[in-house]
């Protein structure tokens, strides 16, 4: 049972029990969430939250209500209403600064009570481990900035924690083992802990990056130059489906070498790397892939306060690119990319007649790139246009149903090709053209999307492919529609079509017939001997690269194979073979540094090592 | 502290206190409920959720109710087995040996991780440290797991007394500039990452605890001889009868359809017959380091 989601799910669900051996025996690099205390969760993501344009003003209040846990204060909540209302960029940040330092009092408060408490009941080792358990847990709201911009401090406060801790001591087992607490260390340092954070964090600095931050930056040890650590907010989930989506390339398809195909390596390499983006995706190894896995979408992404639910993100917003920011927040569904040679024009309200300018947009406007070069955008679309559908036996070339279609999903044909006089006598099949992918390249406003005003004219999307969408939902431009059965109830109830139960079922299973398709996922969980040999077909773009002179492309599959090997290398099931990735990832290191120093000989010969050394252990590293 | 519990919280302790109604000892009665106690480490309601379907197939194949607690330290667990509010836990090596030397509970199953019924403690250090060996640690500081820890603290102590370099708990500062308890697995392994302490001591699997990118950042320099694996104890007095089906129903896991339960045991792969004589190294070592009376063990 342990498929897509569920997996993910399970990796997080079940490390409450079993957290080492399971994380060793499955994938590394599916990244479980951090655990934090709700204090220091609510606290790292009103730091995030605050920070956005629009604020998702909901969400601060929840996390708010957290960090008071005594109520939230008079003044906090007149920040939060100041925040509400606010009129100009000048208002919303003076309240979301003041919202921030009231909060982070509060959590200073919050910490020092709970050591107070430890102190207080140093001779019951239950209640001081708890509280020193609990205030430990605290101090995780403010640890990553500490440990970026007061490492003296971050040092000197981690050997208090340790003393903290040994000092309890331990009631044994029936009082075999028994050790006694030692109630004066406990004290010093726990005083020296309250002191740090009650002193340290009554400012909050705006950084260079004009980023509002939680910063010690009282502290005398505090760095103002160094700069507080990207973080996406609790709660957000990154990581990648497991099993993978099955991606069916169509020049693979054909039995074509991969290692001849050097534009779509080069692209599949950029498709895959998070070079090819600005900060904060770059530190955050976000890529194309993150979103698009494989080509099919990644119903499992989501970040608060950007997104609105799992599988979409709104990519104007001021955390990835803050100058292409549109001040709205508009999540959008992460579209699925199968088959999108045939799906043009592009973004959900086909604004981009070509892939070329879609694919430029993004990574420059949506995650802060720099500008692409041309053969980084031929490789990228050249990747994308080998992108096909499922392939789906019980379909016809024409779109229809082949004859081994179930009855159910035949009798929904005819009901999808069925003229309705509710939609000025036009069936499901004038959009979504069976014979032309299911679509008609139109946009048409249905009235799923809110206008920006009385009469406004804004609401018109472009109409969707249905080929492989049973594996790509949620469904309509925002995700709103769960499932294929809700999208038709939605048209039913929407334009009054009275559909029976029983007409609901056929057009659903029909739905379902027609996004389906053989082999979505692939059949195994463990994937590092296919991720080698996809670096392998990444670095088959070298003589390309190295012929035509282009020294960044080359750093930047270089750099990408190095940090997706080691990302990946953990999943190697004979931890004997470790050292060897690794070597390979330090060859990658040399060649990157060849490459800066100009020295194309030596990383013509770290490549070939490379090559060579995954060449005689391929089969043995899995 | 051991192969499934590299855990972020510390695991010893009493700060929550299980109230557990004692009751009678008797013959297997197939109306008389058999109550068993997990130890939970972070979510004690979400254990007890996750713990449920395993409650429900030792009922059918005991025949009889099942009733789950949850303890959120071992000393809970010991005290449930001595008063016969509990008849069944799970418990790490050195909480049995002394269990058993306290409240005379023994073994009847060891778990299996990674297709091995022991695991072992190691010596962890930054690679960018220079410390190669456990000598080099002389007059650095270092992190165990907890004063009554089997993987985080008396095995990886005993790599120090095998090398001569300590004698036993009482002269561990005559070697070490200073010795701390982190109180958990991570906490131990972080303040080796983190720079806080110079190594850390802690079982094996603790490791797998940091993110990916911060594994490359330490490296192991020492290993402890094998630990046998946690164990199923039972109390002294359950009668023979019950322990025999529990025993079976439990080892019947290991192969067949019903296979998937393991996940909510603590993820083990499986079960083998274990019994005193298993633990014996680990008594002598608790023995040898002050953790039993001179008459036990």
């Amino acid at each position: 049972m342990l498929l897509k989601r569920g997996l993910r799910i399970s990796l997080i669900a079940l490390g409450l029990v079993a957290a080492g051996g399971f994380i060793d025996r499955l994938q590394a690099h599916i990244v479980p969430a951090e655990r934090l205390h709700p204090i220091a969760e609510s606290h790292r993501r009103l730091v995030f939250a605050l920070n956005l344009n629009p604020i998702p003003w909901d969400m601060v209040g929840d996390d708010l209500a957290t960090l008071f846990p005594g109520g939230v204060t008079k003044s906090a909540r007149a920040a939060l209403e100041a925040g509400i209302e606010a009129e100009s960029s000048a208002q919303r940040r003076a309240a979301a600064q003041q919202l921030l330092d009231e909060a982070t009092r509060s959590v200073t408060g919050l910490l020092a009570a709970t050591l107070e408490e430890g102190k207080k009941h140093i001779e019951d080792y239950g209640k001081a481990s708890a509280a020193l358990e609990t205030a430990r847990q605290i101090w995780a709201s403010f640890e990553p900035a500490v440990q970026a911009t007061d490492p003296i401090a971050f040092r000197r406060l981690g050997q208090c924690w340790l003393l903290m801790s040994s000092s309890l001591g331990s009631p044994g087992i029936l009082d075999l083992g028994a050790v006694a607490p030692d109630a004066r260390t406990f004290r010093e340092e726990a005083e020296e802990v309250i002191a740090y954070v009650r002193g340290s964090f009554s400012g909050i600095t705006t950084q260079r990056s004009s980023r509002l931050a939680a910063l010690p930056t009282l502290s005398e040890t505090f760095d103002p130059q160094a700069q507080p650590p990207v973080q996406l907010p609790p709660g957000h989930d990154i990581n990648k489906q497991l099993p993978r989506p099955r991606q069916v390339l169509n020049m693979a398809e054909r039995g074509v070498d991969e290692g001849e195909t050097a534009l779509i390596a080069l692209g599949d390499m950029a498709f895959d790397s998070s070079f090819i983006f600005g900060e904060p995706a770059r530190s955050l190894a976000i890529s194309c892939n993150t979103c698009h896995n494989k080509s099919m979408t990644n119903p499992g992404f989501f970040i608060p306060g950007l997104s609105v639910r799992p599988g979409g993100l709104d990519v104007s917003n001021a955390f990835f690119a803050p100058h292409a920011n549109n001040g709205v927040f508009d999540p959008l569904d992460i579209p699925d990319l199968r088959g999108i040679r045939f799906t043009a024009p592009y973004g959900r309200n086909g604004r981009f007649g070509s892939l070329r300018e879609f694919t430029r947009n993004v990574i420059v406007n949506e995650f802060n790139g720099p500008e692409p070069s041309p053969l980084l955008l031929d490789g990228l679309i050249a990747y994308m246009l080998e992108f096909d559908f499922l392939p789906n036996p019980l379909l016809e070339a024409d779109g229809t149903l082949s004859a081994d279609a179930p009855a159910s999903a035949k009798r929904g044909e005819v009901i999808f090709n069925r003229p309705f006089e509710a939609m000025a006598g036009r069936s499901c099949a004038s959009c979504h053209i069976p014979s032309d992918h299911f679509l008609d390249r139109r946009s048409h406003d249905l009235g799923s999307v809110a206008g920006s005003g009385d009469d406004s004219r804004d609401g018109a999307l472009d109409t969707p492919t249905l080929l492989s969408s049973s594996t790509s939902g949620p469904y309509f431009h925002d995700g709103s529609q769960p499932t294929l059965e809700s999208v038709v109830r939605w048209f039913d109830q929407h334009y009054g079509l009275a559909l029976g139960a029983a007409e609901i079922v056929d057009l659903v299973t029909y739905l379902e017939t027609v996004g389906g398709g053989v082999d979505a996922y692939e059949d195994t969980i463990y994937t590092l001997d296919a991720e080698l040999e996809e670096f392998s077909f990444f670095l088959s773009t070298f003589e390309l690269l190295d012929a035509r002179g282009e020294r960044d492309l080359i750093d930047t599959t270089l750099r990408t194979v190095a940090l997706e090997l080691r990302a990946h290398k953990w999943d190697v099931q004979d931890a004997q073979y470790l050292p060897l990735l690794e070597e390979m990832a330090s060859l990658m290191d040399s060649a990157i540094q060849a490459n800066l120093e100009g020295d194309t000989a030596r990383v013509r010969e770290r490549v070939a090592e490379y090559r060579e050394r995954y060449q005689e252990n391929a089969e043995v590293l899995r | 502290m051991s192969q499934r519990k590299a855990t972020s919280q510390r695991k010893i302790g009493c700060f929550a206190i299980l109230v557990l109604l004692a009751l009678p000892v008797g013959a297997a009665d197939p109306a008389e409920e058999l109550k068993i106690v997990f130890i939970a480490y972070q979510n004690p309601n979400q254990l007890i959720e996750d713990v449920r379907p395993v409650t429900e197939y030792l009922e059918k194949k005991l025949g009889r109710p099942i009733r789950s607690f949850v303890a959120t330290d071992y000393a809970g667990v010991v005290e449930a087995l001595r008063y016969g509010s509990a008849d069944v836990g799970f418990m790490g090596p050195l909480q049995y040996v002394l269990a058993h030397e306290q409240v005379g509970a023994y073994p009847i199953l060891g778990e299996v991780y990674n297709g091995e019924a022991t695991y072992t403690s190691r010596i962890f250090v930054r690679k960018d440290s220079n410390l190669d060996s456990v000598e080099d640690l002389r007059g650095k500081t270092m992190a165990f797991v907890d004063p009554i820890s089997s993987s985080g603290f008396l095995y990886p102590l005993d790599i120090f007394k095998r090398k001569g370099l300590v004698s036993g708990r009482d002269d561990m500062e005559s070697f070490f500039d200073r010795v701390y308890f982190a109180g958990g697995d991570e906490q131990a392994i972080r303040a080796v990452l983190n720079g806080f302490v110079d190594a850390a001591g802690v079982g094996q699997y603790s490791f797998s605890l940091l993110r990916p990118e911060e594994r490359d950042a330490i490296t192991e320099i020492a290993e402890s001889l094998p630990i046998p694996s946690h164990c199923v104890v039972v109390r002294k007095d359950l009668d023979k009868t019950s322990v025999a089906r529990l025993r079976s129903a439990l080892l019947a896991l290991n192969d067949g359809s019903d296979r998937r339960l393991l996940q909510y045991l603590y993820n083990v792969d499986g079960y083998v017959e274990v019994d005193a004589s298993t633990y014996a190294g680990v008594a002598r070592l608790a023995k040898a380091y002050g953790f039993l009376r001179r008459s036990g063990g």
